[in-house]
């Protein structure tokens, strides 16, 4: 269980997040919701403390994550993995260490510095791959790959953290239909199949609707909607989005036209290079 | 299609488009046409005072440059064809204008060629290795903490700014004679030029993937060697590489302090006898110089290629 007590963020000028109070239970899949500069991205920087909270606390199990210091620190990251809308991978690496730099708090200096994996490691990172249909371009060059092929590789390294959470950071908006379907059919998979707490940045209101069992809408970095997809009506919706109400609307019917499931978009396009 | 070019301002000829242009571009020529004559002049004044100061005049470059000639006079070897590739006589020693005559220490000198390049080369290590480390801690973008940042900058500032010959100076006094004084002295310099282009080359990457790793619970070791480092090496190895022909060169002068290499033997036969054997030894020294740059540059060339062509 999340925890969160009036968590704040302040920037120097701006609040980017107003007192936030609001619990996650294991296994949800939570996706946020607004308009750009809403809040989003603060808040779900602030649960691994990219961002530092400026205010506030943040519990899990009962632990109080926001006087996680050092050490303890880094094991809080490596326990919640994160997804990001740009990968954040290192793009002249290949794949594989990519993904098994999802295992570097478990090492030592020495290790880590000389880049040494062990074979359970490397099993442990290819069988992360394999799930997401990725284990073909292990030995490539990360940079080589495409937008979606990258995001599901960034996948495969936040699951080789086994994390108990999983945040996703705006995942699909630089991929195309397909691939956004994908990457968020994966999502779901590990929310459904490991159980998995996954809490997801969204742009666009259909995604979030068709995927998730929580929303929470934000507004100027106040939480204005917090309940299921069903709770979400039209007139919500458009409270929370504003005046850009139109085009998250219009956005959500040309680029997400998503069904989770329905016919599940395997990756058959193997790109071989 | 031909409202194009036969477009008339909707009010008035004074707000058309192309005579708009047309005036705002001629006071940017103006304006340019005044920075560029003042610049000159005063470049011109800069050059007329510094070489007021310095006394350069036609005169004396006239009477001085026969001089450097008549200097390179009393070193060259006086060569004679028909003892030139003469061996050594019964005495064990070569006729005079032989080539073996005039490098006579022929050995000599290429053992301490050898133990200069062995000093860039060391040098250029260790140098590297530093500069490595300290230009994370430098760039703006990864040092650890403000105050890190600026003490690593200004230590940097510090090793650059001073030449290698001044640390050789007091290294050897310190260390004693010999190669120890020149390696440390060329270390310290070469991590001073390094770690500024290697921070600069930092501060350039992008801090997406460190980002990505301190997701994953990486400390800030992890976050630089998975997150930055595959992003900068090549440009790392091409400094590097050119630095080794900088160094080689360095290793090459300190000697003249007492800190190792050629210079040691060059400084020697100058000041001791000031004849062939000078030319004898310069010979060399420009030749593993050059061949030592032709040979980095083609491998610095062959790897930024390979680089550009991803």
């Amino acid at each position: 269980m999340l925890e969160f007590k009036a968590l704040t963020k302040q920037f120097k000028n701006t609040v980017a997040v107003k007192p936030a109070t609001f619990t996650i239970p294991d296994g949800q899949m939570v996706g946020i919701i607004g308009r750009s500069g809403a809040g989003k991205s603060t808040l779900l920087r602030m649960i691994n403390r990219l961002n530092e909270p400026s205010g506030g606390q943040m519990l899990f199990q009962g632990r109080d994550i926001t006087a996680l210091k050092g050490r303890d620190l880094r094991e809080w990251r490596n326990e919640c993995a994160m997804v990001f809308q740009q990968f954040n991978l290192v793009g002249r690496l290949n794949v594989l260490t990519n993904v098994m730099s999802g295992r570097l708090f478990h090492h030592n200096f020495f290790s880590s510095m000389a880049g040494v994996f062990s074979e359970k490691e490397r099993a442990f990172a290819i069988r992360a791959l394999d799930r997401l249909g990725m284990a073909h371009v292990a030995l490539q060059q990360t940079d080589t790959l495409s937008g979606g092929q990258m995001q599901r590789v960034a996948i495969a390294r936040a699951l080789v953290q086994e994390p108990r959470i999983m945040l996703a950071d705006e995942p699909i908006a630089s991929l195309d239909p397909l691939n956004a379907k994908v990457v968020m059919d994966a999502l779901r998979a590990i929310n459904q199949q490991d159980g998995l707490t996954v809490i997801c940045n969204l742009h666009t209101l259909d995604t979030a609707r068709q995927y998730c069992d929580r929303i929470i809408g934000m507004q100027e970095g106040v939480i204005v909607f917090d309940g299921t997809p069903k709770e979400l009506t039209d007139k919500a919706a458009r409270e929370i989005y504003g005046a850009e109400a139109e085009d998250a609307f219009s956005e959500a019917m040309t680029s997400t036209a998503l069904r989770p499931g329905a016919q599940r978009a395997q990756p058959e396009v193997r790109v071989v290079n | 299609m031909a409202s194009i070019t036969t477009n008339t301002p909707a009010n008035g000829s004074d707000k058309d488009p192309v005579s708009l242009f047309e005036s705002h571009r001629r006071q940017m020529i103006r304006d340019r046409m005044v920075v560029n004559v003042t610049l000159g002049v005063l470049f011109i004044a800069f050059l007329l005072w510094s070489a007021w100061i310095s006394r350069f005049t036609p005169d004396r470059l006239a009477a001085g440059l026969p001089r450097i000639m008549e200097y390179f006079g009393s070193v060259m070897p006086s060569l004679q064809w028909d003892v030139l590739f003469e061996s050594r006589d019964e005495a064990g020693r070569f006729p005079p204008g032989s080539l073996g005559f005039w490098y006579n220490d022929f050995w000599k000198y290429i053992r301490l060629i050898w133990e200069t390049i062995r000093m860039a080369l060391t040098a250029t290590l260790i140098g590297t290795g530093l500069a490595v480390i300290l230009a994370f801690l430098a760039a703006r973008n990864t040092t650890p903490a403000h105050w890190v940042g600026v003490a690593a900058r200004r230590f940097l500032e510090f090793c650059r700014g001073v030449p290698e010959i001044l640390f050789a100076l007091v290294l050897v006094f310190a260390v004693g004679i010999g190669p120890l004084a020149g390696v440390i002295a060329i270390v310290i310099h070469a991590t001073g030029a390094l770690g500024k282009l290697s921070s600069e080359v930092v501060e350039n990457a992008s801090m997406r993937p460190v980002d990505g790793i301190k997701a994953v619970g990486g400390n800030w070791f992890e976050q630089m060697r998975y997150g930055i480092l595959p992003q900068v090496m090549p440009n790392y190895t091409s400094y590097a590489l050119w630095r080794f022909e900088i160094n080689v060169r360095a290793s090459a002068v300190v000697g003249f302090v007492g800190a190792g290499g050629i210079g040691a033997e060059l400084s020697h036969v100058i000041s001791f006898y000031s004849d062939d054997r000078v030319t004898a030894v310069l010979i060399l020294i420009v030749l593993t110089v050059t061949m030592i740059d032709l040979l980095s540059e083609r491998l610095r060339h062959a790897l930024i290629g390979k680089e550009s062509l991803k």
